[in-house]
């Protein structure tokens, strides 16, 4: 029997070793196979012959119960695999946490409407399927997300339907529409599943024309990435010229103005004043050293912004060209565009002004909410914003808190009048808009605005580039030696004299 | 205790008293070391190559996301040795329980207090602790090169958990093999079946329907130790293995038994 | 006790134990290695049990330590029965096994600290007992040599050792002198000579006069089958004591 059982195992290994070898069951495999199954079968039913031939209580008492244990243990690891599966008690232990996902994609997934199916197109040997996949299991514990992965090649009418053009495609189908993910990573699938449930956000009127940002600019000066940001969202944009406004349209729920650099012309700011009187929402980003008007009309909303750029020499990033002037924040105060945002969630200003709150109305609402550290001043020296590098000194000036990001709520006509005002314009460039958390404080500000509160949430963030460097040679060459090679030379000399002193007695 | 104690103490030194743990380390130890050394050497001459031919350089996005150093060398590595530990383990374990069987030294441990139960759990520790350290051993080149190139410490320590579960497993199998026999050469042999059965399912997806091919997939070594090498510690992945390491423990002791009554 | 662990006839006095088989029967497949064997082994003697190669001897005594289970009928060691309560039998059994099974890549000392452990001995009572045997079979001069580098002399006494190292009522001894030369016998009898006390020994054995010299009672195993049992004078010394070994042969004694 144990010969026949052998040889069974012998062939089984076969077959399957000529799979993995060719990615095909040949005639080898087959062969093999078959020959494996009647000799484990020949054996299996030889040692249960001998089995039943066991004689004595004793002997079927022992045997009984050693099968007893063979099933208890059987009933146990399954039941503690399939209790830890259902506790989906997991460790990310990524550098970048790849795997955790972000509230506002839990948030998504939770809110599916129905069914959505995620399908991974694939090529075999494909390495990037592995940890697509793991991001699609540990999404799909979160939402009504049903995975299935398809071969390319064995689907080439998918190829058309879908857009798929290439392996590690995921397309997402919710109802009758679907979204093909060309480069899955948590943020893109994310903003798929958003986009599917086609959430209205509301219009979102641009100013242009007098130097704001440029929403079709895909440069590092440009904008572009928030237009797509805020499409995401839900949001539908028009872009206005600022100069042949003479009213903001009355479907907008929020005005947009991205850093005017020349003085918006006096019919336009009127007319933002009477969208605001009659209920409207601004979300204004200024620049220092611009005066386009935004700022007199801000002011009489009690949000001052003082000339002058802030320096917080206890916060800057490491890249400023003046120590201090593109400062890291991280205090927040408690308001709902600051959401989930805390120490460890920074948002990058790049050259920023701050503000002097009031209120202008007793019953108008302005508050803070984000500043700097309480090191920080404002700087006048015209110069600050033109060097190339180099150190200003505090002098006379105050340190405090400056705040970066403030808002009000104005209750007018019935209505309420909402105001976001941000220091600085390069925030939301494409430069800035996806570093740290500056996207999320940007579009929670816009949401709560259009007083769509409910849509404030945290964002996935895309993972960085893996690395594509070249280990140098010279280091890869040392660590062989000293490790992947010295350790096996030692190991081969204590074997040899362990043997040696054994040889001696 | 006190027996258990003597067991494992004994078993360390009947292991560690012969040169074959010395050189079963060092094979290991080489083959990871080259095989690693081999991919990073590719992976190199592969940027060069991208970067020179397109000439972006490294950091221009010329590189497709794919050529990067986990998924050309570390993870192929791991892979690698994910099969090469099927290869090598049953070597380790073949002679645990066939070697005192043939010698006739499994009837002496049975006329002293060791029960059977004991004798599996003695044999079974000390394997694990000595696959352990193989993990360890093997392990330090390439986590000392990777670590250069700025894969995290906490990612690492996730791979090696995979790996020593996974190593955990086949050693669980081979032990089983190796008990049902006095013969280490079918004590290796049918550990190397068994667990390369086991290693992967794909091959049957073709055959059986979907329900099976879950269940197969749910069962299989592969998929549970490649979610570690992603750094995702899955506590129903460590208590699979821990579960065919029990599974394991329960059908060696069976031997005993079966030797017992044995017709 | 009896075989199902509770108290009946014992086979045991303070100091040594006996060995009861009611209607003992082992079958390995159609092959019956025991057939209804029904023997007493008497405390605080040394009893021979003897028979020719495949006679059931070690078969016996596997059913003896537990490590075989019986088809049918019983065994008990001091009235404790293997199956039911395996740590009592063996906490009053020592084993010599038939060859040396030992452990070549230990180191005598090493081995006989294992096997005391392994018999429940710890802290003090270990040290105590390796010196108690080392010195009782003379192992000082090979103490800290690896047992594969042994003679097989060496290699007998240090397997008699270790069965003594719990100090147990009884001890079977397999074919103690089997492949030794005619000097390394004398010592090895000598040593059971002395070590006898008030312990009983089980002495298998196909040698006569090994068999004469060191046991008082001897039954013959033939085929499975007890076909002599009494004193040794009478059983070995009268008739045809060779025919006994030889199959089919059965005389009553």
């Amino acid at each position: 029997m144990r010969q026949v059982a052998l040889v069974g195992f012998v062939a089984l290994a076969s077959a399957i070793a000529s799979y993995y070898l060719t990615n095909e069951f040949g005639w080898f495999g087959a062969a093999n196979a078959a020959v494996a199954l009647v000799a484990l079968v020949v054996a299996a039913a030889s040692g249960a012959r001998q089995l039943g031939r066991i004689g004595g209580a004793a002997s079927h008492r022992v045997v009984g119960r050693g099968l007893l244990i063979i099933l208890g243990s059987v009933v146990m690891a399954v039941g503690m695999e399939r209790a830890a599966a259902y506790s989906k008690l997991q460790f990310d232990w990524t550098f970048e946490r790849a795997f955790e996902l972000a509230p506002a994609t839990v948030k998504a997934l939770r809110e599916l409407p129905g069914e959505a199916t995620a399908t991974l197109y694939r090529e075999a040997g494909d390495p990037r399927i592995r940890r697509t996949r793991l991001l699609l299991e540990r999404m799909a514990e979160e939402g009504n997300l049903r995975l299935r992965e398809r071969s390319l090649a064995e689907h080439p009418e998918d190829a058309g339907r879908f857009e798929v053009g290439s392996s590690n495609t995921v397309v997402i189908v919710l109802g009758d529409r679907f979204e093909t993910v060309g480069r899955p990573t948590e943020g893109s699938l994310y903003e798929a599943l958003y986009r599917l449930q086609s959430a209205e956000g509301g219009q979102v009127t641009v100013l242009r024309g007098e130097g704001e940002g440029d929403l079709s600019r895909t440069d590092d000066g440009g904008y572009a990435g928030l237009s797509a940001a805020l499409a995401t969202e839900g949001y539908d944009l028009r872009s206005v010229v600022s100069a042949s406004m003479d009213e903001v349209p009355v479907t907008t729920d929020v005005l947009l103005v991205v850093g005017a650099r020349r003085p918006l012309r006096a019919q336009s700011l009127a007319a933002i004043r009477r969208y605001l009187d009659a209920g409207g929402s601004l979300v204004a980003l200024l620049e220092p050293g611009a005066e386009s008007g935004m700022e007199a009309l801000l002011a009489e909303w009690g949000i001052e912004s003082p000339e002058g750029v802030v320096i917080d020499p206890a916060r800057d990033s490491s890249w400023a060209s003046v120590a201090g002037l593109d400062p890291v924040a991280y205090h927040y105060w408690d308001h709902p565009i600051a959401q989930g945002l805390n120490r460890n969630r920074m948002t990058f200003f790049s050259g920023a002004r701050s503000f002097r709150l009031r209120r202008p109305r007793p019953e108008d609402e302005v508050s803070k909410v984000v500043e700097t550290t309480r090191f920080a001043w404002i700087e006048t020296d015209p110069t600050a914003l033109e060097q190339r590098s180099g150190h200003f000194e505090r002098d006379d000036h105050p340190a405090d808190f400056q705040p970066l990001v403030v808002c009000g709520r104005y209750p007018r006509n019935g209505r309420e009048t909402r105001i976001v005002a941000f220091g600085d314009a390069d925030f939301a460039s494409n430069q800035n808009l996806r570093s740290l958390y500056n996207l999320d404080l940007l579009i929670n500000a816009v949401h709560w605005a259009a007083e769509n509160e409910p849509m404030i949430t945290l964002r996935p963030k895309n993972r960085p580039t893996p690395v594509q460097f070249p280990i140098p040679l010279t280091n890869t060459l040392q660590t062989l030696y000293g490790v992947g090679l010295l350790v096996p030379e030692l190991l081969l000399i204590v074997s040899g004299a362990l043997w040696l002193r054994r040889r001696s007695g | 205790m006190t027996e258990l104690r003597a067991l494992v103490r004994k078993e360390f030194a009947c292991l560690f008293g012969s040169p074959t743990a010395y050189l079963t380390l060092t094979m290991i130890a080489l083959v990871t070391a080259l095989i690693f050394f081999d991919h990073l050497r590719i992976y190199n001459q592969i940027l060069f190559l991208y970067s020179t031919t397109t000439m972006g350089g490294f950091d221009t996005g010329a590189i497709p996301d794919h050529i990067n150093l986990w998924d050309r060398v570390f993870f192929p590595v791991m892979e690698t040795l994910g099969l090469t530990l099927i290869g090598t383990i049953p070597l380790i374990t073949m002679r645990v329980f066939a070697e005192e069987h043939a010698r006739g030294t499994d009837e002496l441990l049975i006329s002293t207090h060791l029960t059977p139960s004991l004798v599996v759990l003695g044999k079974f520790l000390v394997t694990f602790l000595f696959v352990a350290l193989v993990m360890i051993v093997s392990f330090l080149y390439p986590a000392t090169a990777i670590e250069q190139g700025g894969l995290g410490v906490e990612h690492l320590a996730a791979v090696f958990v995979g790996l020593t579960l996974h190593g955990f497993a086949i050693a669980a199998i081979g032990l089983a093999c190796s008990a049902y026999t006095s013969s280490q050469l079918i004590a290796a042999v049918s550990g190397w079946a068994v667990a390369f059965t086991l290693w992967d399912f794909s091959w049957a997806n073709a055959f059986v329907s979907e329900r099976t091919a879950r269940f197969l997939e749910a069962i299989a070594l592969h998929p549970r130790y490649g979610s570690f090498a992603e750094g995702i510690v899955d506590l129903d992945n460590i208590f699979y293995f821990v579960g065919i390491a029990l599974v394991a423990m329960a059908i060696a002791r069976f031997a005993f038994d079966l030797r017992r009554v044995g017709s | 006790m009896n075989a199902q662990g509770q108290p009946g006839s014992d086979a045991g006095t303070a100091a040594g134990v006996g060995i009861e088989a009611r209607d003992l029967t082992r079958r390995f497949g159609p092959h019956v290695a025991l057939d209804r064997l029904s023997l007493q082994v008497p405390p605080n003697e040394t009893f021979g049990l003897m028979g020719a190669n495949g006679a059931g001897k070690t078969t016996f005594i596997r059913l003896v330590t537990g490590y075989l289970l019986p088809s049918e009928g019983s065994v008990t060691v001091g009235g404790f029965s293997p199956a039911a309560n395996p740590r009592e039998v063996k906490a009053r059994l020592g084993y010599v096994m038939e060859t040396s099974r030992l452990y070549p890549e230990l180191r005598v000392q090493g081995f006989l600290r294992f096997m005391a452990g392994a018999r429940g001995l710890s802290g003090g009572a270990v040290s105590a007992s390796v010196d108690r045997v080392i010195e009782q079979f003379q192992l000082a001069d090979v103490a800290k040599r690896l047992i594969g580098n042994l003679s097989k002399g060496f290699e007998q006494r240090v397997s008699l050792a270790q069965a003594f190292l719990h100090d147990p009522p009884l001890v079977i001894v397999d074919e103690p002198t089997g492949g030794l030369d005619p000097v390394q016998r004398g010592d090895v009898r000598a040593v059971l000579h002395e070590l006898q006390g008030d312990r009983t020994v089980l002495l298998c054995t196909h040698d006569m006069d090994e068999a004469r010299a060191l046991t008082s009672n001897v039954a013959i195993l033939n085929d499975g089958r007890l076909v002599a049992h009494g004193t040794t004078h009478d059983v070995l010394d009268r008739g045809d004591p060779l025919a006994l070994f030889r199959p089919h042969g059965e005389t009553a004694a």
